[in-house]
C-alpha cells in the first residue's frame, strides 16, 4: 500500500459548491476608466464625498504597479477584460424577503445558509452578498433594538453616510496598495457593522460572499466599528462556481476598535480553487487590516483557508492603543497547483501591547504554501510581547512549504518568540490510530485535525464544527 | 493451565517475514487457544517486535510465506484498523504522540468501532465516559489524563497505562503486549500486571512479549517461548523463564543448536 | 550619486586587472558594470546602510605592504599566515600536509564552489571578484590533521581586498582560526571558498573584529560539502561601523554535517548583518544553526537566515535558532528565517527570539550583593557562553571574552 498516494487521494475531493444560479443579471461592459467609476457610483446613488473618494482612489491605482515580490507566478489579469458591477436584474433589495426573487434564496439554501423567516440560523444575522450586491440581511430588526447596525455597504452610505465618511479609507488607506487602490475605486458591495458604546452585540453577524458570474471582478469592502466598550463575533463565508477563467477577488476589510473593544474575525474561504491541472479559481488578493485605536481594545483574525487558486492575504493588526492585544489564528489548506501566501502583521505601537499568531499549513499535491508575517515593536511599545508559532505540515514530495517571519524590534522592554516547526502525517502515527480500529481516511482526518486543533478552538462554536467539516470534506470523501 | 481442548484463537504457521527489504523472520510456529497467556522471550532483534507487528498488520512488514488464522480465517490480507475491529490488541513498545487529537475523543472513536463489530450499539459522549470511568480504575489513572492529546507528554509509566486502558476498552481476544514492562518503576509494573490480570478472562488469550522475567513474576504464563535468529527455539512452561534468568540467552541458544545438530 | 555612476567611479579607480586572478577580476567588474552596486529595492540589501556601503567603496584599494600589527603570542605548533603582502603568502613555508595549488588547481577550482551556491545578484561576492588581486590557494592533503591561522589585518583609510581558496582532500582534518580585523576608517573586502571532500572535516573559526573607528568589512564565505563531510563554524562579529557576512553552505549530495554558532555584537551605531543560507542537494542532511545577537546604544543587527530543502533532500534534519537580546531603547533588531521546504520526510524547525536581559535572573543576582555592572556582566556572560565556550584555547588568544562584555555593558 503506498500511504503517500492514498493520503493525497483523501485530501483531493470535488469542490461541492461549483454550481452557476441562472440568473438574469444587469452587468456594465467590461474595462474601467473614470466614467465606469462615475456609472458605478452613479447606479448606487452616491454622496458626492464617496466619488471622490473613488476618483482619488483610481487616479492613485493608475500611479501604482502591479506587485510581485512573493514570488507567486500568475497569469496577469487584463484590467480592462472585467465587468466591475454586475447584479441580479430584479431590483434586489426588497423590503421584505417574500419579495426576493426565489431563485436566490435557493442558492443560499444550497450552499448552506437559508435566509428565510423560517429556516433562517437561529443565532446567526446574515448579510448575503451575490456577486456586487447585498440580497438580504437577516434580523435586522432585532439588532437594532439594540443599537446594533448591521446592513449592507450601500445601505450605509446612504443612512448613515456621516460615519461611513468618518472611517472608511482610515485603515487602509486607499494608497496602500495596488489591489486596496483598485477595490476603494470601483468596490460594489459588501458589509457594514456599527456596535455603539457598551453594547454586547447579542448574536453572531455573518456575511456570505457568492460570486456568480465568471467575468466580474469581485471588490467587495466590510467596515466594522466597535465603539468603546463594545463587543461583536463576525463570520464570513464564500463560495464561487467553477469556471475555466480566473475570476479576481479583491476586498478590503477594516476594522476598527475604540476603548475596551473587542472585534473577533473569522473566515472560511472555500473560493473555487481551480482543477488539478491549475486551470481557473479566483484569484484572492485581499487586504485585511484591523486598528486597535482605544486603550485595552482587542481584534483577534481566525481564518480557515482552503480554496482559490491563489490566497494572496494578511489579516494584520495595527496596536495602537495601550494594552491592546492582535491575534491571528489561521489554517490553510493548499493542494494540487494552488497557491497561498498568507500570513500576518502584528505592529506594536502602544504601551504594554500583545500578539499571538497561530498559523497552520498544510500543502499537499503540487500545491505551494507560504506563511509570510511581520512582527513589529516600535520604539514607544514598552512591555510588549509577540508569541508566534507556525506548523507546516507537508503532504506528498511535490508540495511546498515555505516560512518567511520577519521580526523586528526597536524596544528592549519587549520580548518576541518565534517557533516553527515542519512535519508529515507519520506512518507510526496511522497504524497506531488504525490498530485501534480507526479506518484509514478517519484516521488521516483525526490527524490532521489534530495538527490544526490550536485554531479550531479559536473559531466560534457556531463555526469551528462548519470549519472542521470544510477541512474534512477537502480531506474525505464519504464526511460533508 | 492447559486447555487443549478449547477453541484455537490465534494460529501461526511456517511465517517468513522481513522489513525493509531485510529478513527478520525465518519460519515461526505458533498456536494460542482461549484462555492461554503465553510469554515471548528472547534477545534484541531475534525477531519478538517483528512478529507482533505483522500479527497487527503494520505496513511496512511484509510477509514472504506463511499463515496467521484467526480463529481459522486469514487475516494476512486485512487492513489493520479490520484486524483490530475483529479482535486483535497490540500494545505497543513505543506508543506514538499524536498531538492535537483529543485522548477521550479517539479511545471512543476506537471503542465505537470494535462495538460496531461485535453488533453492539454506539456510545455517546455521555456513556462513554461513564464506561471510561470504571476502566480508568483498572490502570489507576487520573481522569485528567482523557483531556489531554493521545500520549503527548505522557511519561513512558503513563504512555504504558493509556495501552492498558485501551485494551479494557476494546476487550479484544487475543492481546499481544509487546515489552509493556520495559522502562517501568516498580509500582507502574505492579499496576499493569494488575491490570493485564484482571482483564484476563477464559474467552480470551494474551501473549507477553518481553526481555525480562519480571513481568512473568507478576503474570504467570501457562507458556513460554524462547525465540531467537527469527524463529521460536524452545517452548516450556514458566520455570524455562527462570531457567532464562539464571543462564542467559547464550546458553539457551548453545543448547538447542546442539540438540539440533545431534538431531 | 546613483547607484550605476558610483559604481563605475568606484572600478575606474581599481588598479587595471592583472595576475592570477585577471580572468575573475574581468568577470567581477562587468557584472558590477550591470548590476551597479546594491540598492535599497535589492530584498536582500534592503535594511543595509547603503551610506556606509558608500563609504566603504569610497576608501581606496591597496596592494602595498601592511604595517606590523601586535598579534596575541601563537601558539607554537600552529602555522599562522598573515596576508600582508603578495610576498608573504608565497614565500611561507606551509606545514607538512599543506601545498600550494597549482596554477591549473587554482583555475579549475576558482568561482567553482560560488558557482555551486547559485546566489542571484551576488554583489558581495561581485565586489571582492572585482577588486581582489591577492589568493591564498592551499590543499589539505588526504588524510591529512593540520592547524592554521590566518590573519588578515586592514589598513588605516585604505580598502583592502582578499581571497582565500582552501580544498580538503578526502578524510583530511584542519582547524582553521581566521582572523579579520579592522582599523580606523578602514575597509575589509574579504572571499574564502572552501570545498570538503568525502569525509573530510573543517573546524572553521572566524573572528572578525572592527576595532578603531569607522571599520567596516563585506566578508563572504562560501563552503561546498561533499557526502561525510563535517563543517562547523564559529564565528564572532563586533565592533564594526558596518559589517555584512555572507556564509552559504551547499550539502552538494546531502549527507553531511553542518554547524554553525554565530554572534554579532553590536553598539554605538554600529550595523552587522549576517546573511546566511545552507541548502541540501541531496538526502540525510544535517544543520544544527545557533545565531545570537546583542545590540545596544543605536546599534542595529540584522539576520536573515534561509535554509533551502528541495525534493530530493529527503530525510533532511535541520535546526535553526535566532536569539537576540536588545539592550537599548534606540537599538534595533531585525531577524528574518527563511525556509523553503519541498521534501515530506524531514524535520526541520525554527526559532526566533528577541528579549532583554531577564528581569527576574538579574533581580536574583542582585539580591545576593553583588552589584548592577558585576551582575550583568555575569548574565551576559551566560549569554554568550552557548557560543564563545565553542571556541578552541588558541581562539582564546584573542580575548573577546572581555571585548564583548566591555561593549555591552553600560
Amino acid at each position: 500500500m503506498n500511504q503517500t498516494n492514498t493520503v493525497e487521494e483523501i485530501v483531493s475531493q470535488p469542490y461541492k459548491y461549483g454550481f452557476v444560479t441562472d440568473i438574469e443579471t444587469e452587468k456594465i461592459p467590461k474595462g474601467l476608466n473614470k466614467e465606469v467609476i462615475r456609472l458605478i457610483s452613479n447606479k448606487k446613488k452616491e454622496p458626492e464625498f464617496l466619488l471622490n473618494f473613488r476618483l482619488r482612489a483610481y487616479d492613485q491605482w493608475l500611479k501604482m504597479e502591479e506587485p510581485d515580490w512573493s514570488g507567486l507566478s500568475y497569469t496577469k489579469i487584463d484590467y480592462q477584460d472585467l465587468v466591475y458591477y454586475a447584479a441580479p436584474k430584479k431590483d434586489i433589495k426588497k423590503q421584505s424577503l417574500d419579495e426576493v426573487d426565489p431563485k436566490l434564496l435557493d442558492t443560499f439554501e444550497k450552499l448552506g445558509i437559508p435566509l428565510s423567516e423560517q429556516k433562517r440560523l437561529t443565532n446567526v444575522a446574515v448579510d448575503a452578498v451575490f456577486d456586487s450586491v447585498s440580497i438580504a440581511t437577516t434580523y435586522k430588526e432585532k439588532l437594532a433594538e439594540h443599537g446594533v447596525i448591521f446592513c449592507s455597504i450601500s445601505e450605509a452610505v446612504s443612512k448613515y453616510p456621516e460615519l461611513i465618511e468618518k472611517y472608511l479609507g482610515t485603515v487602509v488607506p486607499i494608497n496602500d496598495n495596488f489591489f486596496a487602490a483598485l477595490n476603494s475605486a470601483v468596490f460594489s458591495d459588501g458589509s457594514f457593522v456599527f456596535i455603539p458604546k457598551n453594547v454586547n452585540c447579542p448574536m453572531e453577524l455573518s456575511s456570505y460572499f457568492r460570486i456568480n458570474s465568471g467575468d466580474t471582478g469581485q471588490f467587495e469592502r466590510t467596515l466594522i466599528i466597535a465603539e468603546e466598550f463594545s463587543s461583536v463575533s463576525y463570520l464570513e463565508g464564500c463560495t464561487a462556481p467553477m469556471f475555466d477563467t480566473n475570476t479576481l477577488h479583491a476586498a478590503v476589510v477594516e476594522l476598527v476598535a475604540l476603548d475596551q473593544a473587542a472585534i473577533k474575525y473569522s473566515t472560511v474561504q472555500n473560493w473555487y480553487a481551480g482543477n488539478e491541472k491549475g486551470v481557473g479559481g479566483i484569484y484572492n488578493f485581499v487586504t485585511k487590516r484591523g486598528e486597535c485605536r482605544g486603550r485595552r481594545s482587542k481584534i483577534s483574525w481566525s481564518q480557515v483557508e482552503t480554496g482559490s487558486a491563489i490566497t494572496w492575504k494578511y489579516p494584520s493588526c495595527i496596536l495602537q492603543g495601550d494594552e491592546s492585544i492582535g491575534e491571528f489564528y489561521s489554517i490553510a489548506l493548499t493542494n494540487n497547483l494552488q497557491k497561498a501566501d498568507t500570513g500576518t502583521k502584528m505592529i506594536h505601537i502602544g504601551k504594554n501591547t500583545k500578539s499571538k499568531i497561530v498559523s497552520k499549513g498544510i500543502s499537499a499535491g503540487k500545491s505551494k504554501n507560504s506563511y509570510r508575517g511581520l512582527v513589529s515593536i516600535s520604539p514607544n511599545a514598552v512591555g510588549s510581547r509577540n508569541y508566534s508559532q507556525c506548523d507546516s505540515m507537508l503532504i506528498g514530495d511535490e508540495a511546498a512549504a515555505n516560512t518567511y517571519p520577519y521580526i523586528q524590534s526597536k524596544q528592549p522592554q519587549s520580548n518576541i518568540e518565534h517557533e516553527a516547526s515542519t512535519c508529515r502525517i507519520s506512518e507510526d502515527q496511522l497504524f497506531y490510530l488504525q490498530s485501534r480500529g480507526i479506518d484509514f481516511e478517519e484516521a488521516v482526518s483525526m490527524i490532521i485535525s489534530g495538527f490544526c486543533s490550536d485554531v479550531f478552538n479559536e473559531l466560534p462554536m457556531e463555526f469551528a464544527s462548519e470549519a472542521d467539516k470544510l477541512l474534512a470534506l477537502k480531506l474525505e470523501g464519504s464526511v460533508g | 493451565m492447559n486447555l487443549s481442548n478449547s477453541e484455537i484463537l490465534l494460529s501461526i504457521e511456517d511465517l517468513h517475514a522481513s522489513v525493509e527489504d531485510k529478513k527478520i523472520l525465518y519460519g515461526v510456529n505458533l498456536i494460542v487457544r482461549e484462555g492461554e497467556i503465553h510469554a515471548i522471550m528472547g534477545p534484541n532483534g531475534s525477531g519478538k517486535s517483528t512478529l507482533s507487528k505483522i500479527i497487527a498488520g503494520h505496513p511496512s512488514y511484509k510477509v514472504i510465506s506463511g499463515s496467521i488464522k484467526f480463529k481459522g480465517i486469514n487475516i494476512l490480507e486485512l487492513e489493520p484498523e479490520k484486524r483490530a475491529r475483529i479482535g486483535i490488541f497490540l500494545g505497543f513498545q513505543y506508543p506514538v504522540e499524536i498531538p492535537g487529537v483529543s485522548n477521550l475523543e479517539f479511545l471512543r472513536v476506537s471503542t465505537n468501532s470494535r462495538r460496531n463489530e461485535l453488533g453492539k450499539s454506539e456510545l455517546d459522549t455521555f456513556e462513554f465516559e461513564e464506561l471510561v470511568t470504571e476502566s480508568l480504575k483498572i490502570v489507576e489513572m487520573d481522569p485528567a489524563f482523557l483531556e489531554r492529546s493521545v500520549n503527548e507528554g505522557f511519561s513512558g509509566g503513563e504512555k504504558k497505562r493509556n495501552e492498558i486502558l485501551q485494551m479494557a476498552l476494546l476487550d479484544p481476544l487475543v492481546a499481544i503486549l509487546d515489552e509493556t514492562d520495559s522502562g517501568l518503576d516498580i509500582d507502574a509494573l505492579r499496576v499493569v500486571a494488575s491490570g493485564i490480570t484482571k482483564l484476563s478472562n477464559p474467552n480470551s488469550a494474551t501473549i507477553l512479549i518481553t526481555h525480562y522475567q519480571r513481568l512473568l513474576n507478576e503474570v504467570t504464563p501457562d507458556f513460554v517461548h524462547i525465540m531467537a535468529n527469527g524463529k521460536i527455539i524452545k517452548t516450556g512452561n514458566k520455570e524455562l523463564a527462570m531457567d532464562i534468568e539464571k543462564s542467559g540467552y547464550e546458553l539457551i541458544n548453545k543448547r538447542t543448536k546442539k540438540k539440533e545438530v545431534a538431531k | 550619486m546613483k547607484s550605476s555612476a558610483f559604481c563605475r567611479n568606484w572600478l575606474k579607480s581599481l588598479p587595471p586587472t592583472q595576475g592570477d586572478l585577471q580572468k575573475e577580476q574581468v568577470f567581477g567588474r562587468k557584472r558590477l558594470l550591470e548590476k551597479g552596486i546594491p540598492s535599497p529595492e535589492d530584498e536582500a540589501w534592503r535594511l543595509s546602510n547603503l551610506n556606509r556601503l558608500n563609504e566603504f567603496f569610497a576608501l581606496p584599494l591597496t596592494i602595498k605592504e601592511r604595517s606590523n600589527h601586535h598579534f596575541p603570542e601563537q601558539e607554537k605548533s600552529i602555522k599562522r599566515l598573515i596576508l600582508n603582502t603578495n610576498k608573504c603568502i608565497l614565500e611561507d613555508i606551509l606545514p607538512e600536509g599543506i601545498t600550494k595549488l597549482s596554477n591549473r588547481e587554482i583555475e579549475e577550482n576558482i568561482g567553482n564552489i560560488i558557482k555551486t551556491c547559485n546566489i542571484k545578484n551576488d554583489l558581495a561576492v561581485s565586489i571582492n571578484q572585482a577588486a581582489s588581486s591577492d589568493l591564498l590557494a592551499l590543499r589539505i592533503n588526504q588524510n591529512v590533521t593540520q592547524s592554521l591561522e590566518i590573519i588578515i589585518p586592514s589598513v588605516q583609510q585604505q580598502m583592502i581586498s582578499t581571497r582565500v581558496i582552501i580544498i580538503l582532500e578526502k578524510g583530511a582534518r584542519l582547524d582553521l582560526l581566521e582572523v579579520i580585523l579592522g582599523n580606523n576608517q578602514s575597509a575589509q573586502n574579504h572571499l574564502i571558498e572552501i570545498k570538503l571532500e568525502a569525509n573530510a572535516e573543517l573546524n572553521h573559526e572566524l573572528i572578525s573584529f572592527g576595532q578603531g573607528k569607522q571599520a567596516s568589512s563585506l566578508s563572504t564565505l562560501a563552503v561546498e560539502q561533499s557526502p561525510q563531510s563535517k563543517y562547523s563554524l564559529n564565528s564572532l562579529h563586533q565592533g564594526w561601523h558596518y559589517a555584512r557576512f555572507e556564509p552559504r553552505i551547499i550539502q552538494t549530495q546531502g549527507d553531511a554535517s553542518t554547524t554553525i554558532k554565530s554572534l554579532q555584537v553590536t553598539s554605538a551605531k554600529e550595523q552587522i548583518a549576517t546573511h546566511s543560507l545552507v541548502r541540501f542537494e541531496g538526502p540525510n542532511g544535517r544543520l544544527d544553526q545557533l545565531q545570537k545577537a546583542v545590540a545596544t546604544d543605536s546599534s542595529h543587527s540584522i539576520f536573515n537566515g534561509s535554509i533551502d530543502v528541495p525534493k530530493k533532500a529527503q530525510k533532511t534534519e535541520a535546526a535553526q535558532l535566532s536569539k537576540n537580546l536588545i539592550l537599548s531603547k534606540r537599538a534595533r533588531i531585525d531577524t528574518k528565517p527563511e525556509l523553503e521546504i519541498v521534501a515530506d520526510d524531514v524535520r526541520c524547525t525554527h526559532g526566533a527570539t528577541v528579549s532583554q536581559l531577564q528581569e527576574e535572573e538579574l533581580f536574583y543576582l542582585l539580591s545576593r550583593g553583588i552589584n548592577k555592572e558585576a551582575a550583568n556582566s555575569l548574565l551576559l556572560q551566560g549569554y554568550y557562553d552557548d557560543i564563545i565556550s565553542n571556541f578552541s584555547k588558541n581562539a582564546q588568544r584573542w580575548n573577546f571574552i572581555e571585548k564583548l562584555i566591555k561593549a555591552t555593558n553600560k
